[in-house]
């Protein structure tokens, strides 16, 4: 698999919570040749399955990007919006955006407001009066960033690497299936961003014994970090220990760790200290279920332009594998 | 009931590292119960079978997880780390037990008084300012204290005067040595519902571990038990309550009225003395989470009182886990075959 | 289905105290009803065969509950302290009268008067913990005779028509919602029908959970009342929907982003039958479709409500049309249901 044009393809797909169709067709096209069984659930989740006979393991990557949804057209053809995940005005400002019908447009916002919030942010789409913008713009319709994705080195530069290079990883992996006995799900679940809505229900129908979530970290190494993460970039697989809404199980991250060095992949351990992902949810399944995570330390998260190293991300590919052809019966 | 609360406090085990305080609260209930095990999460799980046909099951629950931090970093030897649960100002010149295999001591650092000026004196620190005194080279610290490593409050276990004791996690094995002695109350009885036993992991970060428990075992009926503040000079009016006066019996959306009616009117039988705690929304327990779970469960909490929440000097009095422990017996006990009632 | 409504808002039924409401709908309903039970958390579900066979997999819900008030300590002169059961803007709580406990004792959240206030008290609003409730008690004893801990409060609030085709009253949210799932369950259906009235929306969505969980439904319509802020201080941007504009079709609110497919049958129903619709022109709330989209393995939420003034105050204000247009849709999408 070509990293960059795979990466390229994901990462441009549309695809923001609510609105994942886009990038689920991607994803499926991309996926079916390494899988038995490919499914999408009520949420829109899609779940792929290679079927085995050990035990069940969930690996998840969430799908959705953040964006932004129109609220309301003024009488000026200026579009309001409400945020579509965590999407931090300030960050936001300025960014190109395109719609799914591909109208294209700016995010702006009134220029004396104290401290911008999301809500406050406005699209620009070029219209000069609500009737030129009703042509192009719908209460309801989503926009995403419309940033470019470059190489920058052995980094990459680009919108949306959450989550959409761990939708890279989870298919690098599944290139890799053909001997594993395990039985193995891939769920590239949806409204994630929004409340980590879509793994709850994905999990609950699967009922795996364990669980892998695969997203993007923070990091301690941009410019004047507040050390709220403690993953970098450049050294490797993150293996999570915690975040927001999750306590790995220590046995769990200790596996994960010894693999890693039996294997010679470059690891690192990752306590973050916000933001949420997947394994939450999953954790908290049905009577429980063995959860971890398995990160991509990214750089400046949720703005137009994130950015991520590609061994990091072979590492996480290379770990994940392993870990779906571990013997788990013990 | 003070060598029980010995053996549990003097374990460290935060939130998500719970094993060492389940192993401790294992054996103490193992001979209490027909079946034990741990579940997916760590939590601990005990039933006592009635052995009468289509029993309907209650669960008992206190969380066996302490506040604690956690490691984040490390700068020239000095730990950085987050806090689950601690407060904030508890921290300068405060001793830790990080807990690495063996376990080694750590001091909160704080800067000395003759290098502060007297407006920096008066606030509180931030954690961002706070590091861990390890004594070790940048390089030992690496390679001894992986990041994610743990840490609880290093503290003694005291008798405070004649009816009090002072120890860390107290928040919530005191709670835990209730269920136990209710066990040992119910030993000799023969209670119509079968009863569950847990000692759950992860209530500090969420009450994950109660509601996985609650999601697999299908309990009819449960109890949270926890702790509530106890009144201090500077309490607030509402909201704490009287040491050695007797459990707390919240009332409120998140417990069924017919068990708060039912654990009242058992207490007046008893001639024990209890407070009631009303809680407008969550009761900030593994009740919220408890409550919820599958078809929704009918859910009460009952709290001891404690001073000092979330610090290395929780104080309780045993008699008010002895009197909490009285009254969940009586209660388990006259539970009959009830249908849904509110 | 006004008379209906109208009925449905004198009821008491704070969070957790639904009683009053659920007892006059089970009365109603279940002799038109197959089954009809209430479970642990006080949520009725009652069960409706329809002339298509379908089971559980249609569920339509309202929340039984409103905002209220409950008492958590008595002062030493006899004056009640409480808390809010539901988010409730102490603003709107200065001065109003509201009945207190089973037996509804006449109480009225009193202010110190204006001329007892500084300059600077005047312009900030009290803390909650500073506010209480007369009931006329001379003493804590008097109070503790008449009043427990944990008595819940309600406000006081007639049912008015008023203006034009306007209704003032209290628990608009989600009486309004109640009232559409009483009348569809007084009509003969066209495809079996599971009506969930739940008990304790405002302190979360809390009976949603399990009622959900239990029926298990595909598809399930939630009959809501929604924030109206359609003032003239407010600019267009912010007025989120409009009393009058006809029934408000979900599509996104804090809690759920409602199934696209469904929204747009709602959308189409509405206008092949000449029925105003409008949807929301700002992100915010939530609704027991929150507690049900994510259930076990999911289900597929829709939602209409009414655009209400003043929520989860004493005196909200809907328009009547409105209401009427919500049940009218509501019957339109079970048909469809039935259809597909």
């Amino acid at each position: 698999m070509d990293l960059m044009k795979t990466l390229t393809q994901l990462v441009t797909a549309f695809g923001p919570s609510g609105n994942e169709g886009g990038i689920s067709q991607v994803i499926e096209e991309l996926a079916r040749p390494y899988v038995d069984e490919i499914a999408r659930d009520i949420m829109g989740n899609l779940i792929c399955r290679k079927r085995g006979t050990g035990p069940r393991i969930m690996f998840s990557a969430h799908m959705d990007s953040i964006g932004l949804v129109a609220t309301h057209i003024d009488e000026k053809g200026f579009v309001h919006v409400g945020a579509l995940g965590g999407v931090s005005a300030g960050e936001a400002l300025y960014a190109p955006v395109r719609f799914q019908n591909g109208v294209c447009g700016l995010i702006c916002a009134p220029e004396d407001k104290g401290t911008l919030k999301a809500a406050d942010l406005l699209i620009d789409v070029g219209a000069a009066s609500f009737e030129e913008a009703k042509k192009l713009v719908q209460v309801g319709d989503a926009a995403v960033y419309d940033t470019p994705i470059r190489g920058a080195g052995n980094r990459v530069i680009s919108p949306y690497l959450d989550n959409r290079v761990s939708c890279l990883v989870l298919l690098l992996v599944m290139e890799r299936l053909a001997g594993a006995d395990n039985d193995l799900y891939f769920v590239f679940s949806v409204q994630e961003e929004v409340g980590t809505r879509g793994a709850k229900t994905a999990a609950w129908a699967i009922d795996p014994e364990y669980g892998i979530a695969v997203d993007v970290t923070g990091v301690d190494d941009e410019p004047g970090s507040k050390h709220q993460a403690s993953a970098l970039c450049g050294k490797g697989a993150a293996v999570k220990i915690m975040d927001r809404s999750v306590i790995c199980a220590p046995a769990l991250v200790d596996r994960l760790l010894a693999l890693a060095d039996a294997e010679g992949i470059l690891v690192q351990r990752d306590v973050l200290q916000m933001g949420g992902t997947d394994a939450g949810p999953i954790q908290a399944t049905r009577a429980g279920v063995y959860t971890g995570g398995i990160s991509i330390p990214c750089r400046y998260t949720h703005t137009p332009t994130e950015m991520v190293d590609l061994g990091d991300v072979r590492a996480c590919a290379d770990l994940a594998a392993a870990f779906a052809y571990c013997n788990l019966q013990s | 009931m003070e060598e029980i609360l010995r053996a549990l406090c003097g374990v460290g085990a935060p939130s998500g590292f719970e094993r060492p305080a389940v192993l401790a609260a294992r054996e103490l209930l193992e001979p209490l119960v027909d079946e034990i095990w741990i579940d997916r999460l760590g939590s601990l799980v005990g039933v006592r079978r009635c052995g009468k046909p289509g029993a309907k099951k209650l669960l008992l629950d206190a969380h066996l997880d302490e506040v604690g931090l956690v490691v984040t970093g490390i700068k020239d030897g000095f730990l950085r780390f987050k806090a689950n649960g601690v407060d904030v100002r508890m921290l300068p010149d405060r001793e830790m037990t990080i807990l690495t295999q063996p376990p080694i001591l750590g001091v909160v650092a704080c800067l000395p008084p003759h290098v502060l000026s007297a407006e920096e004196r008066e606030k509180a620190p931030e954690i961002k300012d706070l590091y861990v005194d390890t004594g070790l080279s940048q390089e030992e610290a690496e390679r001894r204290i992986p990041v994610g490593t743990p840490m609880v409050y290093r503290t003694d276990f005291t008798a405070l005067g004649e009816r009090q004791l002072c120890a860390k996690a107290m928040d919530d094995r005191a709670c835990f040595a209730a269920l136990l002695r209710t066990a040992e109350l119910l030993r000799d009885q023969e209670p119509d519902v079968d009863l569950y036993i847990v000692g759950s992991a992860c209530e500090e970060t969420g009450g994950v571990g109660a509601r996985v428990l609650a999601q697999g075992l299908s309990p009819d009926f449960c109890v949270a038990v926890d702790v509530t503040h106890g009144k201090t000079p500077d309490s607030p009016k509402e909201g704490a309550f009287v040491m050695g006066s007797g459990p707390v019996v919240g009332i409120g959306p998140n417990m069924a009225r017919w068990m708060v009616r039912r654990l009242l009117d058992e207490a007046e039988k008893l001639g024990l003395a209890v407070q009631k705690e009303v809680m407008e929304g969550s009761s900030g327990t593994n009740g919220w989470e408890l409550q919820i779970a599958n078809e929704g469960i009918a859910t009460a909490v009952l709290s001891v009182p404690l001073k000092y929440m979330h610090t290395p000097v929780e104080v309780v009095e045993p008699g008010d886990i002895e009197a909490t422990a009285r009254l969940l017996a009586a209660f388990a006990e006259h539970l009959g075959g009830e249908e849904a009632v509110l | 289905m006004i008379e209906t409504l109208k009925t449905l808002c004198t009821l008491s039924g704070v969070s957790s105290r639904e009683d009053q409401v659920r007892d006059y709908i089970r009365r109603r309903v279940e002799p038109c009803a197959d089954s009809a039970r209430t479970d642990s958390l006080g949520n009725l579900i009652v069960f409706k065969r329809g002339a298509k066979s379908a089971g559980n997999r249609l569920m339509l819900c309202a929340h039984m509950d409103e905002v209220g008030l409950i008492v958590k300590s008595v002062t030493e002169e006899g004056y009640l302290k409480f808390g809010c059961v539901g988010g409730i803007d102490r603003r709107v709580l200065l001065g109003k009268r509201v009945t207190v406990g089973e037996r509804e004792l006449p109480g009225v959240i009193g202010l110190k008067a204006i001329h007892l206030t500084s300059q600077e008290e005047r312009k900030k609003v009290p803390k909650l913990t500073d506010l209480y409730i007369d009931i006329g008690a001379k003493s804590k004893d008097e109070a503790q005779e008449l009043v427990e801990l944990g008595d819940v409060c309600t406000f006081v609030s007639d049912t008015v028509e008023f203006g034009n085709g306007m209704l003032k009253a209290k628990a608009i949210d989600d009486r309004v919602g109640c009232a559409v799932l009483v009348k569809l369950l007084e009509e003969s259906l066209p495809i079996d029908c599971t009506f969930v009235f739940t008990a304790m929306e405002e302190v979360g969505t809390r009976g949603a959970f399990g009622a959900a969980f239990s029926v298990t439904p595909e598809i399930a319509l939630v009959l809501e009342g929604t924030t109206a802020a359609d003032l003239p201080a407010l600019e267009p941007e912010r007025q989120v929907c409009w009393a009058g504009k006809g029934p408000v079709l979900s599509w996104m609110d804090g809690g759920t982003i409602y199934d696209r497919e469904l929204f747009e049958l709602l959308r189409s129903l509405a206008e092949k039958n000449n029925l105003p619709w409008q949807m929301k022109h700002y992100v915010s709330g939530g609704t027991d479709g929150k507690a049900v989209q994510r259930t076990k393995s999911g289900v597929r939420v829709a939602g209409i409500s009414a655009a209400v003034r003043y929520l989860h105050a004493p005196s909200s204000v809907c328009s009547i049309s409105d209401a009427e247009q919500m049940l009218d849709l509501a019957r339109l999408f079970v048909q469809a249901m039935a259809e597909r």
